[in-house]
């Protein structure tokens, strides 16, 4: 199931990496990756695809000491339909 | 003042007292700074072992553990400390020495990219790239790795900036996200527990985090409800308390596990489902419904589902719950249960019975000391046959599972604890591993026991293959040990070897009664397993035992 998040980060030069480890980690798949700065953060729009409940990626991102705030957007399968 | 200057100075102002390392070309200017400074320093014979050290300081006070190691080989030797500090939340701060910055990335000698090894084994990691960030970093750090959740972290120090001026800016923490109690969860929790015919507390390491203890105590005896605990959660439920079934999982209580198997509400207390302790999870307290107390959101529904869900600080938590008196059938059910399943130290031959030595060491110890662990069959045994009056006394490397977790940790409690009886029980392949850190043992003078459980085999491995590998015992024989005493007499500390059950008693009397440090080598029955054993994909209440193997 893919779902669509944005995510703001620290503009700290590891912060991205960080981040994108636990995604791949978790079990998540990186079908889309955007990445802008700006007001001294990057913010990411990035779309994941997992059979696993997508809490368990965002629950383990907000612990991130760099990771500011987490947005799930939407359930993409679900708009789709 | 200079960058290391700085380092030691607010270390000092935190309030810790000893650090463990091991110096080397990058960390150099720290290591300067740290000569005559008030910090004292306990150098090990490996970089592994200064951060297990940290580990032991850390989990017997609930205190920040703190290890230096230099660049390269340095820092990576940490890695194994910090995965270990990462698993079992704790509060422990690496401070590594780095190459100058403008030799980062050039592949100059002891470079590693530590800060990219650090991230899937620390809560947080820095590598400083500025002087006048240096002071921010340090005082993060400190609040990092002890607020929330503990857990390691890394700062990563280039040596020019070690040596640079830098200015210091006291930082102050911000108000820490702590979730507030939702009311409508504990709503309920509460109508949970009204319900509930058969409860059990499954105790986690959090309470030890939490330092939480007493409000769990509080809890359990005005409930009465059935306790079962974590290997992490030994000594968090009090020997004596009427309704302790033990340790469930792999190796857990009979009791322990079947009551988790019959009850209705399980209240996870600061645990996180480990596949140690589930077994078959589809089968874990299958007729329960959950009720999960934790710090961390993450840890909720990660495994297994939860009815209500009080994500807080345990303190703030447990006292929310409201204490209904557990109903006597269930009481009774357990208690018989308990008493259908004690364990037996009645064992035939002359050989000494590792269960027999352990329970007796526990009775005879003093209550207050601290049982440091190594991973394997002797760890299961000490879960199951010691007793623990806190969680602060029982230091066993419990998610990570590490081999040579136990001399080192020894090491750092008994520094961090210097009136107290520390003891490694460990076996013969654990020890090792580590087993450099005799040498800090005798630099230092410091009075730890040491109990190692000889079966001349990697006794758990050579368990597994007994039983699920058809006898084929791949690489688990250790008969070709050193004499563990004579090893021991080259660093100056005495002991004595053991081969008979009649010889158990004077051992312990010579562990407990020596002011030094004292090893005994108990030499055991090489075909001893530990028992119960759930074995892997089965449900917690399909255990074997001895007789049924």
């Amino acid at each position: 199931m893919k779902h669509s998040l944005t995510v703001a980060l620290k503009n700290q030069s590891v912060a991205v990496e960080r981040f994108l480890r636990v995604v791949r980690h978790r079990g998540f798949d990186l079908t889309h990756f955007q990445l802008n700065m700006d007001d001294g953060h990057y913010h990411v729009a990035m779309t994941v695809d997992s059979d696993k409940p997508i809490y368990l990626l965002t629950t383990q991102l907000n612990k991130l000491v760099d990771v500011k705030h987490v947005t799930l957007q939407n359930n993409l399968q679900q708009q789709a339909v | 003042m200079t960058g290391a200057e700085l380092t030691i100075d607010l270390l000092a102002k935190h309030g810790v007292n000893e650090v463990f390392g091991y110096p080397g070309g990058a960390i150099m200017p720290i290591y300067d700074a740290l000569y005559g400074a008030p910090v004292k320093h306990y150098l090990t014979r490996h970089e592994q072992g200064a951060g297990f050290a940290a580990v032991g300081f850390a989990r017997s006070t609930g205190k920040l553990g703190v290890c230096f190691a230099t660049s390269g080989p340095g820092a990576t030797n940490l890695i194994t400390a910090l995965a270990d500090a990462m698993m079992d939340s704790v509060p422990l701060l690496a401070i590594t020495g780095q190459v100058p910055t403008a030799a980062i990335g050039s592949d100059a000698f002891q470079e590693i990219d530590v800060l990219g090894m650090s991230l899937s084994c620390t809560k947080h990691s820095y590598m400083v790239e500025r002087p006048e960030d240096l002071a921010e970093i340090l005082q993060e750090a400190m609040h990092l790795a002890q607020s929330g959740r503990p857990g390691p972290v890394l700062v990563d120090i280039p040596k020019d900036i070690q040596m640079a001026q830098v200015p210091f800016h006291p930082w102050l923490a911000g108000d820490d996200y702590l979730p507030e109690l939702d009311s409508n969860q504990v709503a309920i929790a509460n109508q949970l527990l009204s319900e509930a015919k058969r409860p059990v507390a499954y105790v986690g390491g959090g309470v030890q985090a939490a330092d939480a203890q007493k409000q769990l105590m509080q809890f359990l005896e005005k409930t009465h409800m059935p306790a079962v605990s974590t290997l992490k959660a030994l000594g968090s439920v009090l020997p004596d308390y009427e309704f302790n079934l033990g340790m469930l999982g792999m190796h857990g209580g009979q009791a322990a596990n079947l009551a988790v198997q019959e009850c209705d509400v399980l209240v996870c207390i600061g645990a996180r489902f480990d596949d140690r302790v589930t077994g078959n999870l589809s089968k874990f307290a299958a007729k329960a419904k959950v009720i999960h107390l934790d710090i961390d959101a993450a840890e909720v529904g990660k495994r297994k589902p939860a009815k209500a869900s009080l994500i807080a600080d345990l303190k703030t938590s447990l006292p929310q719950l409201s204490c209904f008196v557990t109903e006597q059938a269930w009481l009774d059910h357990t208690k018989a249960m308990m008493e259908q399943h004690a364990w037996r130290y009645d064992y035939p031959g002359e050989k000494v019975f590792a269960p027999y030595l352990l329970n007796q060491l526990s009775q005879r110890m003093p209550s207050n000391g601290v049982v440091c662990c190594d991973v394997g069959q002797h760890q299961m045994w000490v879960a199951q046959h010691m007793k623990f009056s806190h969680p602060s006394n029982h230091l066993s490397s419990g998610g990570a599972g590490t081999m040579g977790f136990g001399l080192p940790a020894a090491i750092g409690a008994q520094v961090a604890r210097p009136n107290d009886f520390v003891i490694t029980v460990s076996g013969d392949g654990s020890i090792m591993m580590n087993i450099q850190e005799l040498a800090t043992i005798r630099r230092n003078n410091l009075p730890v026991k040491i109990l190692i459980l000889d079966n001349q085999r990697l006794g758990m491995v050579r368990q597994w293959q007994e039983l699920f590998f058809e006898g084929r015992y791949s690489e688990t024989d250790l008969s070709d040990n050193p004499d563990f005493v004579q090893l021991a007499a080259v660093f100056g500390i005495p002991g004595q070897t053991i081969t008979r059950a009649d010889q158990v008693d004077d051992a312990i009397a010579a562990l407990v009664n020596s002011d030094g440090p004292y090893i005994v080598h108990a030499c055991i029955d090489d075909k001893e397993n530990v028992w119960p054993l759930v074995p892997p994909g089965a449900a917690n209440d399909e255990m074997m035992t001895e007789s049924a193997k």
